[in-house]
């Protein structure tokens, strides 16, 4: 029994929320649970990675074969490939019937036969556009030397009006809206786990029935917030190393850029896990505190879990159009606020204002929550046995 | 700690619903006394603890110490063993002890020594660094009490702590029971070993259907029962107590014979009558044990 075997040693006396956030911190950690979960999820997350960015380098090439005057084409048609990014092989067929016969073998993807200037693509049952497009361009080049013309004259002679945009849209290219689903989904999975262990926790401890002896030296109110606090940083701490995991693994492969959200952006998404934490996890604790046995915990907190999937959806539904009246109103009510508000705020640009009225809102409801799952968690958690009833937790 | 201290409980009631739990119970325990509380089955002992203890608001009435009435910094001075028992048990056994030494305000380092203190007490010091769970029940049970006095405790509020306890770790939780009371502790426990309340407490408290229906030293109690006295005369015909007024034999052992004197009625004429009758071999005063002073009290309660 030393300083080293229970973390802080010390000879103040500390705040009981203090001490019970400080036993959830330290007995989480020690746990296989907790080693086992996190290095479990990294390994999922950076397989996941990797696993993407190997099936993105493995598009093979392309093969086409050209057969009789259509091999002029070869070298025009290789370069417009690979100004299109499609990598492609080129090599001559002698015969046009055998080089069919290939096709339909599927060892050559497309043959080219006909003259330079009108060439034929023939391929089994598709044919990339890219490919197309690049043996167009070839052909067109040819016609219009043949014709004695310069390509590059024509070209801009064909040239589109240009388009210059006064208020130009703030862009929202895919890489934002992938970010924010991911974020969406990210919160989505932790606000549920994390929130599941408080009420597993609250649970352990009338099932164990070691609440009476804590309630008979600290507040249910403390005892409450402590538990949350302690949690909540346990889960803090497994998603900055699962996220850390990912971006590196991210960084290495190279399979993305890595999203351009900055230290504020990320700064901004802690913040809003804390707050929806804060808010589902109260909630977690006072509908776990009605039931005494770990087999009822899952249809006790049933209700707050669809809360959850219901905002979860809701990602789905506002993304397409992150600033429409949807995704708008949805993003301001604090059920849904920690995700969806975080999520709007990856993809997308928000007014201000909007992220003031969510966060109020939500740090209001919290508030409320809390005192309502304090005065539920107190009368229900010395009601060891059936099912305490809402209201009568509620009346006390 | 001065000996004037002690706990009073100030009429309190507690009912769930159609069901009273306790009503209008009162009884004070001064520091220094060892106070057993006995009573059948749902007669309101672990109800009147848990409202001690604030896990429980009485409908009315109140609890106080040391004249004032308790507040959770009071209560946090008392060590509580309920009657299911609870702890961790994924926790390590001098965590477990130094966590809860905390959360009574002790500081940490003064935690962590006073629970290898009461480990090696308790014979559990080799076991510190394992599991409760790794424990026998009996082991956890020692735990449980280390528990409720880890952070030298004002009071001492014990429900049931005998339950289930080896003969020898019976005789260690008496020794700590008792000398935490001579310290002047006010402790407070509960038992259905009813010997082993008259042999270990100051006073009894028994309680029945929520009231308080006896308290005071089993002396005390006594003094409402009947006298009985066992005689032996081995030559006496068999009715020779017949003349002797407010006399009722009880019992009959070969010649050995039990009477109860009634209320004011003079053994020595009980014993002239014998002597009247031959040779006396035995006269023997016998207090009623405790177990027959509850049976009577709460035989008299439902009447």
């Amino acid at each position: 029994m030393n300083a080293r075997s229970f973390g802080l040693g010390g000879t103040r006396r500390l705040p009981t929320t203090f001490l019970v956030a400080r036993r959830e911190v330290l007995m989480r950690l020690r746990s296989r649970v907790f080693a086992g979960g996190t290095i479990v999820m990294a390994a999922l997350v950076v397989v996941g990675i990797v696993a993407a960015s190997l099936l993105a380098g493995k598009t093979n090439p392309v093969r086409v074969g050209f057969s009789g005057g259509s091999q002029a084409l070869e070298r025009s048609f290789t370069a417009s490939a690979a100004a299109l990014g499609t990598n492609v092989t080129v090599s001559d067929i002698a015969d046009v019937t055998a080089g069919k016969a290939q096709v339909t073998a599927g060892t050559l993807d497309v043959l080219v036969i006909g003259s330079s200037t009108a060439p034929t693509a023939v391929a089994k049952d598709a044919i990339l556009s890219n490919v197309e497009s690049a043996l167009s361009l070839a052909a067109e080049a040819t016609r219009l030397s043949d014709a004695g013309l310069s390509p590059a004259s024509v070209k801009s002679a064909m040239a589109l009006v240009p388009v210059q945009l006064l208020q130009p849209k703030t862009p929202k290219d895919n890489e934002n809206l992938f970010a924010g689903l991911a974020l969406g989904i990210l919160l989505f999975i932790a606000l549920g786990q994390y929130g599941n262990m408080v009420a597993q926790g609250v649970v352990e401890e009338k099932a164990t029935r070691i609440m009476e002896i804590l309630l008979a030296t600290i507040q249910p109110s403390r005892l409450l917030a402590g538990k949350v606090i302690g949690i909540g940083l346990v889960g803090l701490l497994q998603l900055t190393i699962v996220g850390a995991a990912a971006l590196v693994a991210v960084h290495v492969t190279n399979v993305a850029a890595i999203p351009a959200l900055g230290l504020a952006g990320i700064l901004g998404d802690i913040f809003w896990f804390l707050l929806g934490f804060l808010f589902y996890a109260t909630a977690y604790a006072a509908v776990a505190s009605l039931v005494s046995r770990q087999e009822e915990v899952q249809s006790a907190v049933a209700p707050i879990g669809i809360l959850l999937i219901a905002g979860y959806l809701l990602v789905y539904a506002a993304l397409p159009n992150p600033s429409g009246p949807l995704a708008t109103v949805c993003s301001l009510l604090p059920p849904f606020a920690p995700v969806l508000m975080a999520v709007r705020m990856a993809a997308t640009d928000v007014p201000f204002w909007q992220v003031g009225v969510a966060v109020a809102l939500t740090l209001a409801s919290i508030g409320g929550l809390t005192w309502l799952a304090g005065r539920i968690y107190a009368n229900a958690a010395m009601r060891i046995g059936a099912r305490v009833r809402f209201m009568d937790a509620f009346r006390g | 700690m001065s000996t004037e201290r002690s706990l009073e409980i100030r009429g309190i009631s507690k009912r769930y619903g159609e069901t009273v739990a306790v009503q209008d119970l009162g009884f004070d325990v001064h520091a220094g006394e060892l106070f057993g509380f006995v009573g059948r089955n749902g007669a309101g002992k672990t109800t009147t603890m848990r409202i001690v203890l604030g896990v429980l608001a009485p409908d009315a009435g109140e609890v106080r110490w040391d004249g004032r009435p308790l507040d959770l910094a009071t209560r946090r001075r008392i060590g509580y063993m309920p009657e299911e028992r609870g702890l961790y048990p994924k926790m390590r056994l001098s965590e477990q002890l130094a966590y809860l030494g905390e959360l009574h305000g002790m500081a940490g380092s003064e935690a962590r020594a006073s629970a290898v203190r009461w480990l090696d007490r308790f014979g559990l010091k080799d076991r510190a660094n394992d599991d409760l769970q790794a424990l026998s029940l009996g082991n956890q049970q020692r735990v449980q009490l280390a528990a409720a006095l880890v952070f030298g405790p004002d009071v001492l509020v014990l429900d049931e702590p005998f339950a289930g306890l080896d003969p020898v770790a019976v005789d260690v939780m008496a020794g700590v029971l008792r000398e935490r009371a001579d310290a002047g502790v006010p402790v407070i426990f509960s038992s259905h070993e009813l010997e082993l309340v008259e042999r270990l407490c100051d006073r009894v408290g028994i309680i029945d259907r929520g009231r308080m229906v006896a308290c005071g030293t089993v002396d005390e109690l006594r003094a409402g029962e009947q006298e009985r006295r066992w005689i032996d005369v081995p030559g006496a015909p068999g009715d020779w107590e017949a003349g002797v007024p407010g006399v009722r034999l009880v019992q009959a052992d070969g010649t050995r014979r039990l009477f109860e004197l009634d209320p004011g009625i003079d053994d020595q004429a009980l014993l002239q009558s014998a002597l009247n009758t031959g040779p006396v071999r035995e006269f023997e005063r016998v207090e009623p044990t405790l177990g027959e002073i509850f049976r009577t009290v709460i035989e008299e309660a439902a009447a």
